[in-house]
């Protein structure tokens, strides 16, 4: 296994009281294999990488449990020196707004060339030189002459080439995207996702993909973790969720997308709104939104039953939900 | 383009040009950003129209107009046959009653510091003869009601409501003068797609209640499909294509319509191997230096030379005028024909060699 998450807890400390954004998320990503983690705002999903890349501010962030299994060595213990090591070349990230994530006082040659300088100990030439080959390798037309350019210089599209670009430089073993296209318009968001799906093809990456998109995960997902308050609600490949959710919370998102049979119809739309970390409520943190929520989700926190080997839903009730018996 | 119900706004030749000036003193237009450059359609009562298109083709910039938020450098806004365009002063704001709009992002678009009592009811301040003074609170509080609030939250702040609620209040003040167009720029987008499906229920109930015309501005393919009763396509100032939602979505024949369907991606991982994508190359061109003839020609990949000297015209094409069927509405592309005739050699378009390089510089008006 390539990247092992294991009963990871995050909480912060906010001025309402602790803020538990993480309540002991597992979660596994094979080489090669692409795992989307499914999620609102406020789900954290993107705590959960932040984690796991090692970016999380702390404080006010704090890691109160669990480990984070890289290469089957738990990154939490590393020193910091030897977690920097990890990044970049072991695992990189590609973040959802690249002109925030991007330096706008360099060009973006010397944001590329970086990597080359600090973790492989190159000149600023070949640096150079390796940053112009990643732009074309992005397809970023003209590179030559545009690798002296400043971020702002270049069109959503094109920046987020290069972050992906600059996310691969030292071809780690796992790459994390943090809703990439989401700020991108659909026909740029097509160019990017399929060039990020050849170059993990053909570096053979593992992609840790974190997005609220259901149509996007549909697109290149191999397994689907659907998170709601802090937990994992259900896991599956990703064939098996479309076809059969087997929880309530996931039917309830596939369901509210507009579809051509229904046109005219109301939506189905879940009721209520996704709780408050300080106050995240007893039992199955989705039970006051559930329409088949009965006393014993109100009291007990239901772990996540197998479904089948390599399936998990975290519903007393499952089986009904698997079946359609549950609207 | 047909209208089965009588107009409500008719927009006709609408332009807005953003001029771009050099010198301080001796001010000089060196150019201009074309946001929206020629813009026709018909709103028909209690319908929906939905305008699709990428960020930085204008269609913001129409929703302004509309609102009389923005000037139109050319063109003309008809309401119920009356042209509103030049209108100012007190015929202005007689007419501003009955066009309303609902903003994209419920956090920046009610302020801070007002109860929703008073962003609701702020509209009766500016129109008193709405509603007599002694009944505006009344009133608000049925407004709340009609749209899933509770009235007991009326001297509450913004902040203490959450994304989909705010965006309710929104449209409550929206509701407040009972108008009869309701501009909707990007309603839904800054929401959770759990919540989406609440307010987009919400105001598809209010159209059937108060009898409303919708023009639904949105990027969201599927939800303005699930919503409008037509649609039109944007691209870089100027509508496309333009249908009822099945000849659109079942039946473009404009390249840039059909591009963009199949870049939304569907979720159903069934589809993944059997559904062809047409892939555009490059980037939108700046709307400062539009291509010539047709403006999509720099990434399509049926472009000839006719494209680069003819404007094609928004209208039936010639070669579908014969079979009367759904691929024959308004569609302005020379070469215009339903999908399945001609498809891409590859998945990806190849752009013409004489265009050149495709502008990367910044983004337009969003």
């Amino acid at each position: 296994m390539l990247l092992e998450v294991r009963g990871l807890h995050v909480e912060f400390r906010t001025r309402d009281g602790v803020a538990k954004a993480v309540n002991g998320v597992s979660y596994a990503v094979d080489a090669g294999e692409t795992l989307a983690v499914l999620g609102e705002s406020g789900s954290g999903k993107s705590v959960t990488a932040q984690a796991v890349m090692g970016i999380l501010d702390t404080p006010p962030g704090r890691i109160t449990g669990g480990e984070i299994l890289f290469q089957g060595r738990d990154v939490l213990r590393l020193k910091e020196e030897e977690r920097r090591a990890v990044r970049g070349s072991g695992m990189a990230m590609i973040f959802q707004d690249a002109l925030s994530a991007l330096n706008p006082v360099l060009c973006v040659g010397d944001q590329l060339g970086e990597m080359f300088v600090v973790h492989r100990g190159m000149s600023k030439k070949d640096a150079r030189a390796r940053a112009v080959e990643l732009m074309d390798r992005v397809r970023i037309p003209a590179a030559a002459q545009r690798v002296r350019d400043y971020p702002h210089q270049f069109s959503g599209g094109m920046r987020q080439r290069i972050m992906i670009a600059m996310a691969l430089a030292l071809e780690p073993a796992l790459v994390i995207a943090d809703e990439p296209t989401t700020a991108l318009d659909v026909t740029v968001q097509a160019q990017v996702m399929e060039l990020l799906a050849e170059l993990r093809r053909e570096y053979r990456m593992g992609l840790l993909l974190i997005t609220h998109d259901l149509g996007v995960v549909a697109d290149v997902a191999d397994r689907i973790a659907v998170m709601y308050a802090g937990r994992i609600v259900e896991s599956a490949p990703v064939r098996d969720i479309y076809k059969a959710p087997a929880h309530p919370y996931t039917r309830g998102l596939l369901d509210s997308v507009p579809r051509l049979d229904l046109k005219g119809r109301e939506l189905y739309a879940i009721s209520g709104l996704p709780p408050s970390l300080t106050h995240v409520p007893s039992g199955c943190a989705f039970h006051p939104r559930c329409p088949m929520a009965r006393d014993v989700c109100r009291t007990d926190v239901p772990p996540l039953h197998p479904v089948s080997e390599e399936r998990g839903s975290a519903c007393h009730f499952w089986r009904e939900c698997l079946d359609g018996r549950d609207h | 383009m047909a209208v089965t119900t009588e107009p409500v706004l008719e927009v006709g030749g609408l332009v807005k040009h953003y001029p771009l000036t050099r010198g301080i003193v001796l001010r000089k237009q060196i150019g201009a950003v074309k946001a929206v450059d020629g813009v026709d359609f018909t709103l028909g009562r209690g319908e929906t129209l939905g305008i699709v298109g990428e960020s930085g083709c204008g269609k913001s910039t129409v929703a302004k107009m509309l609102c009389h938020l923005e000037r139109p450098t050319a063109g003309s806004i008809r309401f119920k046959g009356e042209d509103i365009t030049g209108l100012s002063g007190r015929a202005l704001k007689a007419v501003r009653r009955n066009i309303q709009m609902v903003f994209q992002d419920p956090y920046t678009s009610l302020n801070p510091r007002m109860t929703v009592g008073d962003i609701v009811g702020e509209p009766y301040e500016i129109h008193p003869e709405a509603a007599p003074r002694g009944d505006r609170r009344r009133r608000v509080r049925e407004l709340l009601d009609v749209v899933g609030l509770n009235p007991e939250h009326i001297n509450r702040y913004p902040h203490q409501f959450s994304g989909g609620q705010r965006q309710r209040i929104g449209i409550a003040r929206g509701l407040a003068l009972r108008p009869e167009v309701i501009v909707a720029d990007e309603p839904v987008s800054a929401l959770d797609v759990s919540v989406q499906a609440q307010v987009i229920n919400l105001m598809a109930r209010l159209q059937s209640e108060f009898d409303l015309s919708y023009l639904f501005i949105a990027h969201d393919l599927s939800i303005v499909r699930h919503i409008s009763d037509r649609v039109g396509v944007m691209y870089l100032g100027r509508i496309v294509e333009t249908g009822t939602d099945t000849e659109i979505y079942d039946h473009p024949t404009h390249p840039y319509t059909q591009a963009l369907l199949s870049a939304v991606p569907v979720p159903d991982p069934e589809a993944r191997e059997v559904r062809e994508r047409i892939i555009l190359s490059g980037d939108v061109p700046s709307p400062t230096d539009v291509p010539s003839g047709c403006r999509f020609r720099t990434r399509c990949w049926k472009a000839r030379e006719r494209c680069a000297r003819e404007v094609p015209a928004l209208a039936v094409p010639a070669v579908l005028r014969e079979a009367p069927g759904p691929a024959a509405h308004d569609s302005a592309c020379h070469f215009a024909e339903p999908l399945p005739v001609s498809r891409p050699p590859t998945a990806r378009a190849v752009p013409p060699a004489e265009t050149g390089e495709p502008a990367g510089n910044g983004s337009g008006p969003g």
